[in-house]
């Protein structure tokens, strides 16, 4: 069966999705998922009183399937108890699509998950206090391979940025000086991956607005756990803590510049 | 009838083909093996289609091995020829970004106790000769790049690697499938010693294929019968097939040059306007080093097999790298080994045009696409 079958529900769901959006408010939770095989995300914000869920929306980066399941568990979820809601299955919103190709059953899981997510979220919400920012902190771990590639892919430092010129560039978060360089190195290359362990940009907001108008690529909740090549740095491997998986990408150059002192730099401005 | 973007999957048979072809099935069934009159004919059509199939690529009517397709060329050209110069040496090299055939035929080597490197490209999908270089071991007997990638349309320096290679000794294969028809061959240029050919893709018939092998390159057979192609590809010749394919040379012999460039225009256009109209669009591939008919890009916080299927409401066929539309779920080797993230591999799409693409085609899908994304990136949390 071809992956791109699709019932006449899921394409009805696809073509016209429901309760698109987000919602904002006291009473609103939010539940995200990310299937780590397909590179899908799904988000579905609730709004709970009287533990019945009074609206849904959803939001989707995926393929047909991840579509029409968001808006379908939506429809299924809205109006329910948060009793009845967390017991909506991927089956159930599988079946209520007359069926999904195999190989696309995963993206009725997330739907289902982003959903049950979104509860858990919102029964916590209750209980919970206010968290406080969490420190930005830099990756500590040692980079496999780092020594061995210095200098044949690797830099601790940078003197001359034209030697990255049309190369695919990954700088490792080091404070602001590794950010300003991120940004610099776009005019030498359309290739520039930023990667940071925190979930957030710290610096001064000039230097903020500049990197997010840049054509600067950040990978957040991120860290490098190995350079890899022969006889120079060819690929990476990097680590999503956020989801706890790992994956292997092609670059020519890692930065991570050295003799930095971050100390006064660690909060998010 | 959809408006079809997706020239480097399948092609239409050209017509006037099909009608060189009929009288081979009906009048003309001869098999060149038999001594009687048929058989007379087909053995002189047979001939004749050889040496225009050769002069395609400028090589001589004996260095011509018909096979039943591209992927029987690959097999013959990995297989046949790892098996036979094992003597000589384990070690192939591959590049990262071969068709999928190419990559799991290694595989299949590698279980056989061959040695397979995979040489990595830059960011537009170019090999990089000094890291070519850096694989070359004293036991490598085979090189294989294709001419040019099916994907992403980047067009490797076949030339340079056909040097590199003779100078070493080394037996150089490329699989031209995707370039047929968009860029004069020359395997005597480029010093190529295999070559990897398909009827289909200027337009002939389907399930043919050519397999050239450069006088004094040895193989070994895959298919074992009655020795029909000296030997190296046993089995009744596909006369209609391969009469279709002499016709199809013969068109693009005349018409490449005003084809090509009529794609170009179109492909330009796209190229062009597709990133001004839609924000945050980028190209993936060589800016200048790719096929005249390719237009590859990427759309940032959308999902590919989400936009296939929205063009395909809109009546437009397209490809897309996507995992999605994949029946493995992995993303396209081709744009990871590129270096793009899965979620960047995820968005991209691919617009190959052809013979029968007409310039409202590419205004119809300028209309469609800018719309079709932004409703997507709506639905999109990662597109603010």
């Amino acid at each position: 069966m071809k992956s791109t079958q699709y019932s006449e529900r899921v394409l009805d769901h696809f073509r016209h999705p429901r309760n698109t959006g987000i919602l904002e408010g006291e009473d609103v939770a939010r539940g995200r998922v990310g299937n780590p095989v397909c590179g899908d995300l799904m988000e579905i914000y609730i709004k709970v009183r009287d533990k019945r869920i009074q609206d849904i929306k959803f939001k989707t980066f995926g393929c047909g399937s991840a579509v029409a399941t968001a808006s379908m568990v939506t429809e299924l979820a809205k109006g329910k108890s948060l009793t009845e809601a967390s017991r909506i299955t991927r089956q159930d919103v599988a079946d209520e699509l007359d069926g999904l190709p195999p190989v696309k059953m995963h993206c009725s899981n997330l739907a289902a998950d982003a959903l049950h997510d979104a509860i858990n979220n919102y029964l916590n919400k209750e209980k919970r206090k206010p968290q406080s920012v969490k420190k930005v902190r830099y990756q500590k771990r040692a980079i496999i391979g780092e020594k061995e590639f210095l200098n044949k892919g690797v830099y601790h430092r940078i003197d001359d940025l034209s030697v990255f010129k049309n190369k695919r560039v990954l700088v490792l978060d080091r404070g602001e000086k590794s950010l300003d360089t991120a940004v610099k190195l776009t005019k030498q290359t359309g290739r520039v991956i930023f990667v940071t362990s925190s979930k957030d940009i710290a610096a001064n907001p000039a230097l903020r607005t500049r990197i997010r108008q840049s054509d600067v690529k950040i990978l957040y909740q991120s860290e490098i756990l190995e350079v890899r090549g022969n006889n120079e740095v060819e690929r990476v491997l990097i680590h999503n803590l956020d989801e706890d998986e790992e994956y292997e990408l092609f670059v020519d150059s890692v930065i991570v510049l050295q003799k930095e002192r971050h100390s006064s730099e660690n909060k998010i401005s | 009838m959809s408006i079809y973007f997706d020239y480097q999957s399948s092609k239409p048979v050209d017509p006037r083909v099909i009608e060189a072809m009929t009288p081979y099935y009906r009048e003309e069934f001869g098999n060149p093996s038999s001594l009687h009159m048929e058989g007379d004919e087909a053995t002189r059509i047979l001939e004749e289609c050889r040496e225009s199939i050769a002069g395609f690529i400028k090589a001589e009517p004996d260095e011509i091995v018909f096979t039943s397709g591209a992927t029987e060329s690959n097999n013959l050209a990995l297989i046949g020829f790892a098996l036979r110069n094992r003597a000589r040496g384990n070690n192939i090299i591959i590049s990262e970004i071969e068709h999928i055939s190419i990559h799991n035929i290694a595989k299949y080597l590698m279980k056989s106790g061959f040695e397979v490197s995979r040489v990595p490209v830059d960011q537009f999908g170019r090999i990089d000769m000094r890291k070519l270089l850096g694989r070359i071991t004293e036991r490598t007997i085979l090189i294989s790049v294709g001419y040019a990638n099916n994907e992403i349309g980047t067009v490797q320096p076949a030339s340079e690697i056909g040097e590199l290679c003779r100078e070493r000794k080394i037996a150089f294969h490329s699989d031209a499938v995707a370039a047929e028809g968009l860029l004069p061959l020359d395997v005597g240029r480029d010093r190529i010693d295999l070559l990897t050919l398909s009827s289909n893709d200027i337009y002939g018939p389907k399930g043919l294929g050519v397999m050239y092998v450069r006088k004094g390159v040895r193989l070994n057979p895959l298919i074992i019968g009655g020795g029909q192609e000296r030997g190296l590809r046993s089995g009744g010749e596909n006369i209609p097939g391969i009469v279709g394919m002499k016709r199809a040379v013969e068109i693009m012999e005349k018409d490449m040059e005003e084809e090509v460039e009529r794609l170009r225009k179109y492909r330009d256009r796209l190229i062009k306007t597709v990133p001004k109209v839609i924000p945050r669009c980028h190209l993936n591939g060589h800016p200048t080093q790719r096929l005249a008919n390719n237009a590859h890009f990427r759309f940032e916080g959308i999902e590919g097999e989400s936009l296939l299927l929205s063009l395909k409401d809109n009546g437009i066929s397209v490809s897309t790298g996507s995992a999605c539309s994949s029946k493995t779920l992995e993303p396209s080797h081709t744009l990871i080994s590129l270096g793009l993230l899965h979620e960047e591999a995820h968005g991209s799409l691919e617009f190959t045009l052809g013979r029968f693409n007409k310039e409202e085609d590419v205004d119809r899908l300028l209309d469609v696409l800018p719309g079709v994304v932004e409703r997507l990136r709506a639905l999109s949390p990662l597109y603010e």
